[in-house]
């Protein structure tokens, strides 16, 4: 075993970056022994099957709704005014048509499945999708549902020195609501909440905020610090029963395994990347989150969110209301597809090129889809009764179509699938039982997902 | 031709039926709302289910009628057989319906419908008996974990008929760790400890019934009863911690409670000479003379103002920068002069003139249309969120659209002129006055509501007086119970960490007080005290209930709530700030602030040394205030200050420059306590942090590092002493 303050741990294994299978082959599982009780407990208890441990979930949440008439549920054979603006186009799988404005979405379209039958009674207010699509449940008697993220983050524990749980480039602000948005770890405690990256990995002088120790700061200092906290937070016993208290406690842990660890430090650091791998995933925030993404997971984060979007208001989203300060459908396509078609396709054709696909599971999801009616500002509404999400990866058969929504996509008319389900379907390919119980609120036994969800079969 | 014949149909029909008279809104509604039909994931949508629309949870029971009995040809019921009804064979699913079956053909309540049809189904009228108010039984019940208990609810009706409604009524639990219900059937299932409370809702009317589960441990009854009690505060506090077996942890030290009351009065670290002496002195009396000090210290001035700044939400992205120096300073001289709250929120509420001039104009800058201030007012004030009522009867509250238009009413003759909004550009300078003539249009029925507060009598429409004045009246009166509540209830979550009713901004009946009794004793005292709010504040910080340690009991591990003992949490983030600036003795800057887009703009305001807490604005541009989770000042809102810890602000304590620059640099406190010996050296350092010496336990090993330390390397060693104090959780949080 090596110490992880030591200087030259990485000549201690050989030198240079580890890979992320060498690092689990030396042992490494064994020292990071905070989570190995709580994983092997989740096994023994059935929560986890066996096999999945090089799992993980890349979720891309594109905050603001997408309107899923105008891109992956073409309706051309629909009168004019629920069509819309866009024509479908052909894509490498015959049996699907995707909107003309996602073109190298139609290039890869053997990679991913679309789920076209989603649809839930929540509000259709952001802040309620954000919470019923994130947890799998609606908000309701004052219980937290936590993130799949989370759970996650609780039953497999960590795999690296990086956290279990992250979110970029950031979590999502208020959507005009005053409910919690079921972002982060709910009952399970802020511990399991999801590290923010807090800084935008497109610019120029990218690096994890305060990542790093200053230079005159070694490792023998670290580590005596380390020390002398240590002695001022054992003299006194008034937190033991203070949840933040121990947050707190959990928060400089993983913040110190963070920043003393070379391979923390290099999956965050994107200058390793060559330019044209960057440039392929485009110079924006969103495409450098994706490729990010792919270095966290690579480096062993295991639940990855991403957010396309992080406001809807005063900035520029999915969001296409057509009234001021909202865009357009037609907006859409000039100002947001391209920068999505060119961040998602890049990082499953990487994700595919590297062999990591089939371990790596890349989930699309929004808060609800769009009306069906294009309004008199040009822009489409919220519309929960119906909308797409999308599954890659993770041991789901691309080039699949589930369910079908009626002629005008206002409605599921086949296979109708809710949030319980596709959370389910996250949970299936970490390998993990949606049915597998948590300690809830009070030690209330809470189920992964209700009873009555289940995985979306006919994706596996 | 048709109506003839429905008609004909409806009175031969009629004459067959053998129930009393029915009436839609009192027996039919309810039978609508309880199946989920007019719910908002089911007709009550706002674009209804396959072309049938009902108003969510029934707000507009004339349409409803018409859209039952009469829309599409009246189609929708058949007279002539009430059975083959659509609005029957749907629901039951007889005919193929997305929304499930919901109805049990030959139940009571299809029964209910077939008779009202078969009365050729009749609609509202003028005359019909409206539902005053309702009443739960068991109002309130101590029960044990696993125990069950049926809960009734009777209706009150204006003609005197009194009825059990229980089969109608909508129930949920508010907290369901501690207990459970039915809504089938409105039985209370027990599966926790504390105090819980579940909500029935009956035709647009809510009440609360509260069910109380003391936790399984034993306690003497000497310990209440030996207690020390200060005020009414500890005698309300121990009655509930008895009745639910919570035993209070003992009092705090003198150190912990000289750092606490600093901290929460005035938001300030106390000097290692007031520790001291405070700590060494003999006075038995010498928390009550702290405590008098405090309020009378400048500080308290910079510190509750900026506290209520973000309850009036002083912000550079909303105002331009004369403006918010008026707004600011309109705030702090009645904080300096302690003027009592009521007065202040009438002050603010009929506020007219120049937004320069008269500082107080400038939360109508902020809020700009009557619907907007009507919100703010009701918020801010009164601790009540409406918004939902903007466009149907609010579905957790009893306010209905009806009551949100006339209370938005009240602000329709507000005008201004000048600066419009743009808090880029401009002069900020604008005017304030009242119009006398104008109202709003209620969007729903395209008519104005008749102006009236929101409980309150409605004031005549031709008035030309300002309506805010009699909606000053009516918000400051002491028999408005939400006014009194509120502001109690603030000053208390700032000194406990959490409020009687939490989230604090958020006072509403499906929402109970943890300790009602203590709420209640506590508004009656403010009132009693003119809203004296330093009145208010000496109560609490002379209670034992305040002064207790933060120490669990394994008696009182459970309480999250019940004050039982101190709840630790992390300082505020401009707490923290001025504390680390204050220790390391390098005053800060702020001359920038961040716009809403993300521009920003210099600032020259604030001269070197300006604590945050004396910043007149949150859009002022620091990195550490917003990743401590400053409240931004966006909506009004407790909830956008966050006092929860993260590991992006444990990276930036352990590496950032807040701490390590400047504990690096020259001129520094590190420079200043250099010389001493190590012994000295050390206590100095934890006084500074801490407020308290080092014990033998942390002195031992720390002088050991010391003695070990090469020479050149003091320095280093004095910073990560520092280092080490000012991350750890007794520097950071407050306990």
């Amino acid at each position: 075993m090596f110490d992880f303050l030591a200087e030259q741990n990485a000549s201690i294994c050989g030198g240079g970056h580890l890979k992320r299978r060498e690092f689990l082959q030396a042992g490494v599982l064994g020292a990071v022994g905070l989570s190995l009780p709580q994983y092997l407990a989740a096994k023994q208890a059935g929560a986890v099957r066996p096999g999945h441990d090089e799992r993980a979930c890349i979720m891309i949440f594109n905050l603001g709704a997408p309107s899923h008439i105008d891109l992956w549920d073409m309706k051309p054979d629909a009168p004019r005014e629920i069509r819309g603006p866009f024509k479908p186009i052909r894509t490498n799988v015959p049996e699907i048509d995707i909107s003309e404005i996602l073109p190298m979405h139609a290039k890869i379209a053997d990679k991913f499945s679309l789920v076209r039958s989603c649809h839930h009674d929540g509000a259709a207010v952001h802040d309620a999708g954000w919470q019923i699509m994130q947890t799998g449940r609606r908000f309701t008697g004052g219980v937290q549902t936590p993130h799949a993220g989370a759970v996650a983050a609780k039953l497999l524990g960590r795999k690296s020195d990086l956290p279990p749980f992250v979110v970029l480039p950031e979590l999502m602000g208020r959507g005009g609501g005053n409910l919690p948005n079921g972002q982060a770890g709910g009952f399970l405690g802020k511990a399991y909440d999801p590290f923010a990256l807090m800084a935008d990995p497109s610019k120029k002088d990218f690096k994890v905020p305060d990542l790093l120790p200053p230079d005159q700061i070694g490792a023998a200092r670290l580590e005596r610090r380390r020390k002398m906290r240590d002695i001022v937070d054992g003299a006194v016993k008034n937190f033991e029963a203070s949840e933040d208290a121990r947050l707190l406690d959990d928060n400089f842990h993983a913040a110190f395994r963070m920043m003393t660890s070379e391979q923390a430090r290099a999956a965050f650091d994107l200058t390793q990347e060559k330019d044209s791998v960057r440039e392929r995933y485009g110079m924006n925030r969103f495409g450098q989150c994706c490729l990010l993404a792919r270095r966290l997971v690579e480096n062993g984060v295991r639940f990855v969110t991403l957010n396309s979007f992080l406001t809807v208001f005063d900035q520029l989203s999915w969001d296409i209301h057509g009234t001021k300060p909202f865009i357009s459908v037609d907006q859409m396509k000039d100002l947001v597809a391209p920068m999505y078609d060119q961040g998602y396709s890049a990082l499953i054709e990487d994700l595919h090129e590297r062999g990591m696909l089939p371990d790596t599971m890349v989930t699309t999801l929004s808060e609800f889809g769009r009306t069906p009616k294009v309004n008199p500002a040009g822009g489409r509404d919220h519309w929960p009764q119906c909308f797409t999400v999308s599954f890659a990866g993770g041991g789901v058969k691309g080039g699949q179509v589930v369910g079908a929504s009626d002629p005008i996509g206002g409605f599921p008319a086949e296979r109708p699938v809710a949030p319980g389900d596709v959370v389910a379907t996250i949970f299936h390919s970490l390998g993990l039982d949606p049915q597998a119980l948590l300690e809830g609120p009070g030690g209330r036994p809470f189920p992964l997902t209700d009873f009555g969800t289940a995985p979306i079969s006919e994706l596996f | 031709m048709m109506k003839y014949f429905s008609i004909v149909t409806a009175w031969f029909l009629c004459s067959a039926s053998a129930a009393e008279p029915l009436s839609f809104q009192r027996d039919i509604l309810p039978v609508l709302s309880k199946a989920g039909c007019n719910t908002g994931g089911c007709h009550g949508a706002l674009a209804g289910k396959a072309e049938f629309r009902l108003s969510l949870d029934g707000y507009d029971p004339l349409t409803d009628h018409y859209n039952i009995t009469r829309e599409t040809r009246g189609r929708r019921i058949e007279f002539a057989d009430p059975a083959r009804s659509l609005i029957l064979t749907k629901p039951t699913a007889a005919l193929r319906h997305k929304g499930g079956k919901v109805l049990e053909p030959g139940s009571r309540d299809y029964q209910l419908l077939v008779d009202w049809i078969k009365q050729g189904a009749p609609g509202p009228r003028q005359d019909d008996p409206v539902l005053q108010r309702l009443e739960i039984s068991p109002a309130k019940a101590v029960l044990n974990k696993g125990d069950r208990s049926q809960l009734k609810v009777m209706a009150f009706y204006s003609d005197g008929v009194e009825k059990e409604v229980t089969p109608w009524v909508r129930f949920k639990s508010v907290d369901a760790t501690v207990a459970e219900v039915d809504d089938g059937t409105g039985e209370v299932s027990v599966i926790g400890y504390g105090e819980g409370a579940v909500t029935a809702w009956f035709s647009s009317q809510i009440v609360i019934a509260r069910v109380t589960s003391p936790f399984p441990q034993q306690i003497a009854a000497d310990v209440f009863a030996s207690a020390p009690v200060r005020n009414l505060i500890d005698t309300k506090v121990l009655e509930q911690l008895q009745q639910l077996n919570l035993k209070p942890s003992p009092r705090s030290t003198d150190e912990e409670f000289v750092r606490r009351a600093f901290i929460d009065t005035i938001g300030v670290l106390p000097t290692p000479e007031e520790s001291l002496a405070f700590v060494g002195a003999a006075d038995p009396g010498k928390r009550d003379r702290l405590i008098e000090s405090l309020l009378a210290r400048p500080e308290f001035v910079d510190y509750w103002t900026y506290r209520w700044s973000d309850l009036f939400l002083v912000s550079g992205k909303k105002l331009r920068p004369e403006a918010l120096a008026a707004y600011y300073g309109w705030l702090r001289d009645k904080v300096e002069k302690n003027v009592p709250w009521d007065e202040l929120v009438r002050g603010v509420v009929t506020a007219k003139g120049s937004s320069v001039e008269n500082g107080a104009t400038n939360f109508y800058a902020v809020h700009q249309d009557p619907e907007t201030m009507a919100e703010n007012v009701s918020q801010a004030f009164m601790s009540l969120s409406i918004n939902c009522a903007k466009c149907h009867n609010h579905p957790l509250e009893k306010w209905t659209n009806d009551q949100y238009y006339s209370f938005a009413n009240l602000f329709s003759r507000v005008r201004a002129k000048g600066w419009g909004g743009d808090a880029r550009n401009g002069d900020g300078k604008r005017t304030l006055y009242v119009e006398s003539r104008g109202d709003l249009i209620q969007p729903r029925t395209g008519k104005p509501q008749a102006p009236a507060p929101l409980d309150g009598e409605p004031l005549p429409t031709d008035d030309k007086g300002d309506r805010r004045e009699v909606l000053a009246d009516w918000l400051t009166s002491p028999d408005n119970p939400y006014f009194t509540r509120s502001i109690t209830n603030r000053v208390w979550a700032n000194f406990f960490g959490r409020g009687i009713v939490e989230p604090v901004d958020d006072l509403r009946v499906s929402n109970p007080a943890s300790n009602e009794p203590l709420l209640a004793a506590l508004a009656s005292f403010v009132v009693e005290n003119r809203y004296d709010l330093k009145a208010l504040m000496r109560l609490i910080l002379q209670s034992e209930t305040y002064q207790r340690s933060s120490l669990s009991l394994p008696e009182n591990r459970g309480d999250s709530r019940y004050f039982s003992r101190y709840y630790p949490r992390r300082l505020m983030a401009e707490v923290l700030y001025d504390a680390i600036a204050g220790i390391v003795a390098k005053p800060s800057s702020f001359d920038q602030i961040t716009l809403s887009d993300g521009s920003t703009a210099k600032t020259g305001i604030y001269a070197p040394g300006t604590r945050a807490l004396q910043l007149k604005d949150s859009a002022v541009t620091s990195y550490f205030l917003e990743t401590f989770g400053r409240n931004e000042r966006e909506i009004t809102c407790e909830c956008e200050r966050s006092s929860k810890p993260s590991m992006v602000q444990v990276l930036h304590l352990s590496n950032g420059d807040t701490l390590n620059e400047n504990l690096s640099a020259e001129g520094s406190r590190v420079s200043e306590l250099l010389p001493l010996p190590a012994p000295e050296l050390i206590d100095r350092a934890y006084l500074l942090c801490l407020s308290r010496a080092a014990t033998p336990a942390e002195r031992e090993p720390l002088l050991a590092l010391f003695a070990q330390a090469a020479d050149g390397e003091k320095r280093a060693l004095v910073e990560d002493l520092f280092w080490a104090l000012m991350t750890s959780r007794e520097f950071l949080f407050q306990h």
